[in-house]
């Protein structure tokens, strides 16, 4: 073991007197074995820099703990079950009002309502009948008779989008055939207004008492 | 992060000479600080909250009159004082990164060289927790760029002790990693 052995970090931390690095410095031109030293521990000390940004960056990526995502979605199922139980399921007959052709063909909302082509295929797009929804979009082109489930809402036109729970949640947060339901408002002039997101469950929808 | 400048820029603006200085510490300090912290084993929401008091510390510090020499010292020995006193509440370790992180480290585009990389950072994260508190210390304090008197003055030790340490840390990681 070389005596400068001892000093070779110090050097390359600058924490020599500028004689004492001199020296370190004459002997590095000499001496093989502190040059590989050196070398090795320069590397070690990069490394060790690199390992101490991964774990800072593993660590804010981390961000909330996982049983966040768990409680969230059985908080979500619990609330869930308790409004299937709670509520009373009774048939709502949607309004007398029919969407005329004319309108249909004229409201912004309902031509910019088709998916685009750019949406991920993890997306899907689907049409559910509910009583209490405020327009289900369907073919523009039909005539009322055909179309006898579109009818003016009372806040504006909207579509569903479902999202896989997976999308969203680490693998195994959210029960099996669980997936949330995005209502997204259309405005006037094309641009989504509102965005509402809501927790599905899939056994529950075949249960559902609506038209 | 910028709304916890505000905050502090604020307090800190109140200084009557400084002030520039303070805030100018606060952007220069805060990540390596946080960086340091996380290493130390705190979770990254208590690192944030150990750098809030750190720096409102240093605001009644500087306000009270206190000693303005060395001051990335001092913010660094208050963080470290405060972390201690949460890992001793919980008794917990260097942080370790994910592998998807260590995975991420390579930025060669073959999987291979992704493999060793990874294998590499893994031997040396075993290495690192087979180090002594005090050489963790030293290293972290190293990699955060406080000369080692500033280590010394953070850690309570002699410069020519964190020289030691410095130096006996690095060998034994370049040892076990076969540098």
């Amino acid at each position: 073991m070389c005596d400068f052995s001892g000093k070779l970090i110090a050097w390359l931390d600058h924490e020599l007197a500028a004689e004492e690095a001199a020296e370190v410095e004459r002997h590095l031109v000499i001496c093989a074995e502190c040059r590989t030293g050196a070398d090795a521990y320069k590397r070690v000390s990069v490394e060790f820099d690199a390992y101490c940004d991964a774990a800072m960056t593993s660590n804010a990526r981390r961000g909330a703990p996982r049983w966040a995502a768990v409680a969230c979605a059985a908080g979500a199922v619990a609330a869930l079950v308790t409004l299937f139980l709670a509520i009373p399921r009774t048939r709502v007959d949607p309004p007398a009002f029919h969407l005329q052709p004319a309108m249909v063909a004229t409201s912004p909302a309902l031509v910019s309502a088709e998916v685009p082509t750019s949406v991920s295929p993890a997306i899907r797009r689907v049409h559910r009948r509910r009583a209490n929804a405020p327009v289900q979009i369907q073919d523009a082109n039909a005539t009322p008779e055909q179309n006898q489930n579109a009818y003016l809402p009372p806040d504006g036109p909207m579509i569903q989008i479902a999202f896989p729970a997976d999308e969203m949640f680490p693998p195994g947060a959210v029960p099996e055939g669980m997936h949330f339901v995005a209502d997204v408002t259309i405005a006037a002039d094309g641009s989504a207004e509102r965005l509402r997101l809501r927790p599905r469950l899939a056994g529950f929808e075949r249960r559902t008492t609506l038209p | 992060m910028s709304g916890d400048a505000a905050r502090l820029a604020l307090p800190l603006a109140r200084l009557s000479t400084g002030a520039s200085e303070a805030t100018n510490l606060y952007r220069e300090l805060r990540k390596p600080l946080l960086r340091y912290l996380v290493c130390l084993g705190l979770s990254s929401d208590e690192a944030q909250d150990v750098v809030q008091d750190a720096f409102l510390l240093l605001h009644r510090h500087l306000a009270s009159g206190g000693s303005q020499e060395n001051i990335r010292g001092w913010l660094f020995r208050v963080a470290h004082n405060q972390a201690r006193n949460r890992q001793n509440r919980y008794d917990r370790n260097f942080s370790a990164p994910s592998d998807a992180e260590m995975g991420g480290i390579s930025h060669e585009a073959t999987p291979e060289r992704a493999v060793l990389e990874k294998e590499k950072f893994q031997q040396l994260g075993k290495a690192i927790r087979q180090l002594t508190a005090s050489e963790r210390d030293c290293l972290l304090l190293r990699a955060s760029g406080l000369r080692y008197r500033e280590i010394g003055e953070v850690l309570g030790i002699a410069t020519s002790t964190v020289n030691d340490t410095v130096d006996r840390a690095i060998k034994k990681l370049a040892e076990k990693c076969n540098v």
